[in-house]
C-alpha cells in the first residue's frame, strides 16, 4: 500500500480581491520530502502555507495533512503536526527566552518541555550567541529574528516544517548556516517558500514553481 | 434634612457661569463654542426630561417600570460602547448587552440586598442611581477593554497566528491579549480607588452628605459603591470579551476583519 503523503493539496483555487492567484492547483509532499515553493511575489506561496494551517479556507479544492482533511474543526489538532517559521517573526516586547518558551506552556506541548535543553546548541548551530536569549524583540535584527523563529520551530520537533522565506533577511554566511541546519533534518517533511530558491536547491528534493493561472503552470 | 433646592431660577443663573469659559473660548478662538452650546442644551434638556421621568418612576414605585428603565440604560450604554469602540454593531450588540447586564446586576443586587438589606430590591430611588454609577463605569471600562483586546490581536496578528500554529488552544491563543485588555480597562478604577477622598469627594459621598447624612454614613456608602463598581467593571470586561469571541473569530481561530468599522 502506498503511504499517505504528509501534505496533499488537490484542485485548489485561491483568489484575492477578485484576482485569481491559483486555479486547480495540486501538490503532494511525501513524508520526509523537502520541497521548495518558488514564484514571484503575490503568486500565492505564503497563502498556501496559510491554507495548510487553516488560516485561510479556499473556495475550492481539498487539503489533507497526513491523510486527514483540513477543516475548521480538525485543524486545531492538525496544527500539532506542523511548525511554522514566519518571514518576519514578531517577538513583541518579550525577551527571546520568553518567546521561545511560550509555546511550551501550551497544553499540547507541555510534554515537549525537555526539548528546551537543546536550545543553546541549536542557537550555536544557527550562528547565534546564547546571550541573545536575554535580549528583547525590538533590539534584534530581522535576520536574528528569523533564526530565533527557526530555532523555536525546530525545538517543537513537528513532523512537518513550514518555512516562509526563512532566510530572506540573512547574510550569506548565516543563510548557509540555516540551510545546513535544514539539510541535517532527518525524517521531517519540509515545505519552504522562497522567491529565490537557487541557493537552497542543494538540499531540497524538488522545487515547485507557482505561476499565474493564465500561464497554465499552476500545477505540480 | 434633604438637599437645598436650587430652583429653576437658580438653575438659569448657574448657566451664567458658562459666560466665563465661552468668553475665553471666543477670545482665544478655540473652535468649540458651537459644540459647547449644543452640549449644554442637550445636557439640560436630557436631565430635565430624566428628572421628570424619574420623579414619576419614584412616585409609582412599580418594579416593572424600574426594570424597563434599567434595560433602557443598559441598551444605551451598549450602543455607546459600540460607537466608542468602532466595532460591528450587529455582531457585538447582543453579547455586550448581556455582559453589561451581568456586570451591573450582580454588584447592584448584592449592594441592595446584602448591604442595605432593602425589603424592596427594586425600589427605584436606590436601583436607578446605584445602577447608573455602576453602569457608567462599566461602559468606560468596556470601551477600553474591548477595543484594546481586538486592536491588539489585529496589530499583533503575526504573533497571534504563530501562537495558533504552535498548537495553542483558543483560550491559550488569546490569553496575553485578554490580560492586557483587562489591565488597561481596570487600571483607571484601581487608580481611582487609591486616591478617592484625597483628590476629590466622589459623587456618591457628596450625594449622601447633601441628602443630610453624616460623613461617616457617606463614606460607608462610598466604600461599598467603589467595591461594587470595581466588581462590576471586572465582570463586564471579562464577560464582554468572552461573549464576543464567537462573533469575532472564525471556527479555525482567525480574527474576522469585518468586526472593525
Amino acid at each position: 500500500m502506498t503511504p499517505l503523503p504528509d501534505i496533499e493539496i488537490a484542485g485548489l483555487d485561491l483568489a484575492f480581491a477578485g484576482r485569481t492567484i491559483l486555479h486547480d492547483f495540486s501538490l503532494q509532499v511525501a513524508a520526509g520530502e523537502k520541497v521548495v515553493l518558488a514564484g514571484a511575489s503575490g503568486s500565492g506561496k505564503s497563502s498556501l502555507l496559510a491554507c495548510l494551517l487553516g488560516f485561510l479556507f479556499p473556495p475550492a479544492g481539498r487539503i489533507a495533512i497526513r491523510g486527514e482533511l483540513v477543516t475548521p474543526k480538525s485543524v486545531w489538532r492538525l496544527r500539532r503536526a506542523m511548525a511554522l517559521v514566519q518571514q518576519e517573526p514578531d517577538l513583541g516586547e518579550q525577551t527571546v527566552a520568553e518567546w521561545i518558551e511560550e509555546p511550551f506552556t501550551f497544553r499540547a506541548n507541555e510534554s515537549l518541555r525537555g526539548h528546551l535543553a537543546q536550545l543553546p546548541g541549536l542557537l550555536r548551530r544557527l550562528r547565534l550567541d546564547p546571550a541573545i536569549l536575554r535580549q528583547k524583540g525590538p533590539a534584534l535584527s530581522g535576520g536574528e529574528k528569523q533564526r530565533i523563529a527557526l530555532a523555536s520551530a525546530l525545538l517543537l520537533d513537528r513532523p512537518i516544517l513550514l518555512l516562509d522565506e526563512p532566510a530572506s533577511a540573512l547574510d550569506p554566511e548565516s543563510r548557509q548556516a540555516v540551510y545546513d541546519g535544514l539539510a541535517d533534518l532527518e525524517g521531517q517533511t519540509l515545505l519552504m517558500v522562497s522567491h529565490d530558491p537557487s541557493s537552497a536547491l542543494r538540499f531540497v528534493d524538488r522545487t515547485v514553481r507557482l505561476s499565474p493561472p493564465e500561464d497554465d503552470h499552476g500545477r505540480a | 434634612m434633604g438637599a437645598l433646592e436650587i430652583g429653576y431660577g437658580g438653575l438659569a443663573a448657574a448657566h451664567l457661569l458658562l459666560l466665563i469659559p465661552l468668553a475665553a473660548m471666543l477670545w482665544l478662538r478655540i473652535p468649540l463654542v458651537g459644540q459647547t452650546l449644543v452640549s449644554v442644551v442637550r445636557m439640560t434638556v436630557q436631565l430635565l426630561l430624566v428628572g421628570f421621568y424619574l420623579q414619576f418612576l419614584f412616585r409609582l414605585g412599580d418594579w416593572r417600570l424600574t426594570a424597563l428603565w434599567l434595560l433602557i440604560m443598559i441598551g444605551v450604554a451598549d450602543l455607546s460602547i459600540l460607537r466608542g469602540s468602532r466595532l460591528c454593531v450587529r455582531c457585538f450588540a447582543g453579547p455586550l448587552f448581556l455582559s453589561l447586564a451581568a456586570g451591573t446586576a450582580l454588584p447592584l443586587f448584592f449592594f441592595l440586598g446584602a448591604l442595605l438589606r432593602l425589603p424592596d430590591w427594586m425600589a427605584p430611588q436606590y436601583v436607578v442611581p446605584i445602577a447608573g454609577m455602576i453602569l457608567g463605569n462599566c461602559l468606560r471600562a468596556d470601551i477600553i477593554g474591548i477595543r484594546t483586546f481586538y486592536d491588539a490581536i489585529r496589530k499583533s496578528n503575526r504573533d497571534y497566528l504563530r501562537r495558533l500554529a504552535s498548537g495553542a488552544g483558543r483560550a491559550e491563543a488569546i490569553r496575553p491579549y485578554l490580560r492586557d485588555a483587562c489591565t488597561a480597562a481596570l487600571a483607571p478604577t484601581v487608580a481611582t480607588m487609591a486616591t478617592v477622598g484625597l483628590v476629590s469627594l466622589p459623587g456618591m459621598m457628596t450625594g449622601v452628605i447633601l441628602g443630610g447624612s453624616g460623613p461617616l454614613v457617606a463614606i460607608q456608602y462610598q466604600i461599598a459603591i467603589m467595591i461594587a463598581i470595581f466588581c462590576g467593571t471586572a465582570i463586564t470586561v471579562v464577560a464582554a470579551i468572552l461573549l464576543t469571541l464567537r462573533s469575532a473569530f472564525a471556527p479555525a481561530g482567525t480574527l474576522d476583519p469585518h468586526i472593525f468599522r
